[in-house]
């Protein structure tokens, strides 16, 4: 009988990511979803703008214009946390909530098809496992943003809506509604791991929590308060027209402390529990 | 050094437990049959030792090491049911997709070894999803042998195969066990299959282990007998209980008798008491009728 000498080798946390990662992005890249989703995100803000002040044919009724500025699709003029109509609701958030639906398919196909099975058995950690869903979801968050900002402005052009804007603002804000993806792909990925063995209510927590409900429910209470910035939504929301280099400032640490403690959280509830 | 060594394992799911006080040693380089009834704990004992889900108490050593340790779990190959492949990939995208989660240099060349290993590199352009169940096995084996591994854990993976893939999947284990030095722990209710292949057996029920041999042990503890068939069955199985100390009538018909050296001395003997033997043969109890008779002693 041939016998081997053991060798053992342990590699590294970068080395396990890198592998973790090029997997997961190799995944997203070949999932036909992703690009479904990216559309999605082009044509909602195209849509609202373009059905917006149009004519009823059969009733000739002119649907009220929800937007004299194509920027407003994006984000507000000022941090609105109590939403009175649908015109100060519907922004760039909304990207937020197709991104969390995505995230629940993407990790619960990672359960349905066994993957996780033929990861853990191997030298992965959970916490690899944690990060790289987290970064993976953040990226195609972040690339929804921008398909959201083309649409937004493609449909700008085509109903020759107002374009006029501080531009630092706006970049300010749209870079602080990217930076808010990380925050909210480590929410998902831990909804997703909470609840890993029931798809279904994966998908409707991530709705949910995506909606930012709780938050405009506490506006309700607290008024326009700054304070809820410290919450995933409320830093979303204050990434607005106004934004200037500290709302990126809040954004970021927002979204990075949310990161580290949804991926801590995620991490033990892997580690404490059975896999598969 | 061992392999697999476990002691006092144990775990519950809720209030029913499922693997209780477990002792298992699986030796390098052996080819270890994990026999029991469905829900015996074969699978969840598997599982453990797989890192997938947490013992109660206990240990696991993998060779010589904590079965957490993230250099040893890079030695240990996994087929638990099926393999977990994307079904919409390609057999050549799921084994590079393993690969890059195993850090793999030369992944390229690595996959075509083990998919050569197991006889399947004429399928690697071939979707998952429509694969056969043999070649799907075939392929978890491939996954699990990624990055040179030195333990196999293959719970069931014989189930469901046809009568070549078995052969097939055989012939594969054997090799592996024999040229390439791997130690295999499977687990699987087709024991005529396991026979043909295994060194060391471990029969466990109720969640304890019952029994550890080898198959060398094995073969002592199954006695040759002579069995024989008459159309006077009643009065040949007194005759030779007169002469032999175990005569038994096993549910074909057949008079087995274990103490006989030879069939000639039986045939001489029945006929010398006016028996005629229609047939009469000698055969040996495998492991699928000592596995059975260990089950029923224990009820």
């Amino acid at each position: 009988m041939a016998q081997r000498e053991l060798k053992f080798e342990s590699p590294s946390f970068f080395k396990r990511l890198k592998g973790m990662l090029g997997v997961d992005f190799y995944r997203l890249f070949h999932t036909p979803m992703y690009y479904i989703f990216l559309a999605i995100a082009a044509i909602i803000p195209a849509m609202i703008l373009g059905t917006s002040g149009m004519e009823n044919p059969q009733t000739g009724e002119i649907a009220p214009q929800l937007y004299t500025n194509v920027w407003h699709i994006i984000a507000a003029d000022s941090p609105l946390y109590v939403v009175n109509s649908i015109a100060e609701y519907a922004n760039m958030n909304m990207v937020f909530i197709f991104g969390g639906i995505m995230v629940s398919i993407f990790i619960g196909h990672d359960y349905k098809s066994g993957y996780v099975k033929q990861l853990f058995t191997t030298h992965a950690k959970k916490q690899d496992y944690m990060l790289s869903k987290v970064i993976v979801g953040a990226f195609s968050m972040a690339c929804m943003c921008i398909t959201y900002l083309i649409g937004a402005v493609v449909a700008g052009l085509l109903t020759g809506v107002s374009f006029e804007v501080n531009v630092m603002s706006l970049v300010c804000a749209i870079v602080g509604k990217i930076i808010m993806s990380l925050g909210w792909a480590s929410l998902y990925t831990f909804l997703n791991i909470i609840f890993r063995k029931y798809f279904g209510i994966s998908i409707a927590s991530s709705f949910f929590f995506g909606t930012g409900i709780l938050i405009i429910g506490a506006a309700a209470i607290l008024g326009n308060n700054s304070l809820l910035n410290i919450f995933l939504y409320g830093s979303s929301v204050y990434a607005c027209l106004s934004a200037n280099i500290l709302t990126v400032l809040v954004c970021f640490v927002c979204s990075i402390v949310w990161a580290v403690i949804y991926t801590a959280l995620g991490t033990r509830i892997l580690s404490k529990s059975d896999v598969y | 050094m061992n392999a697999i060594e476990i002691k006092n394992l144990s775990k519950n799911f809720g209030s029913k437990q499922a693997v209780c006080s477990l002792d298992m040693t699986v030796p390098k380089g052996a080819i270890y049959g994990f026999i029991g009834e469905n829900g015996s704990g074969k699978s969840t004992t598997e599982k453990m030792i797989c890192g997938l889900i947490h013992p109660d108490g206990g240990s696991i050593k993998l060779f010589g090491r904590d079965y957490t340790d993230a250099d040893v779990r890079a030695k240990v190959g996994v087929l638990i049911e099926s393999p977990g492949c994307f079904p919409n990939y390609s057999v050549w995208n799921n084994m590079k997709l393993q690969a890059a989660n195993l850090n793999i240099k030369n992944a390229d060349t690595e996959i075509q070894r083990v998919l050569k290993m197991v006889r399947m590199e004429g399928a690697a352009g071939n979707k998952y999803k429509n694969c056969s169940l043999g070649m799907k096995q075939r392929i978890g084996i491939a996954m699990a042998l990624l990055g040179k591994s030195d333990l196999l854990v293959l719970d069931e993976p014989i189930n469901g195969l046809d009568a070549d893939g078995m052969r097939i999947m055989r012939e594969v284990l054997c090799d592996l066990g024999e040229n390439h030095g791997c130690t295999i722990l499977i687990s699987s209710h087709i024991l005529g299959e396991l026979e043909k292949i295994a060194t060391h057996y471990g029969i466990i029920r109720g969640g304890k282990m019952i029994k550890e041999m080898t198959a060398e042990e094995l073969e002592e503890s199954c006695p040759t007998y002579v069995a024989l068939k008459t159309k006077d069955i009643n009065r040949a199985k007194a005759n030779l209980a007169c002469k032999y100390s175990r005569v038994e009538e096993d549910e074909a018909g057949y008079i087995r008798v274990y103490d006989a050296k030879e069939p000639e001395e039986i045939v001489t003997y029945l006929y010398e008491n006016g028996i005629l033997i229609n047939e009469i043969t000698t055969a040996k109890i495998g492991l699928e009728e000592y596995y059975i008779d260990l089950m029923k002693e224990g009820r």
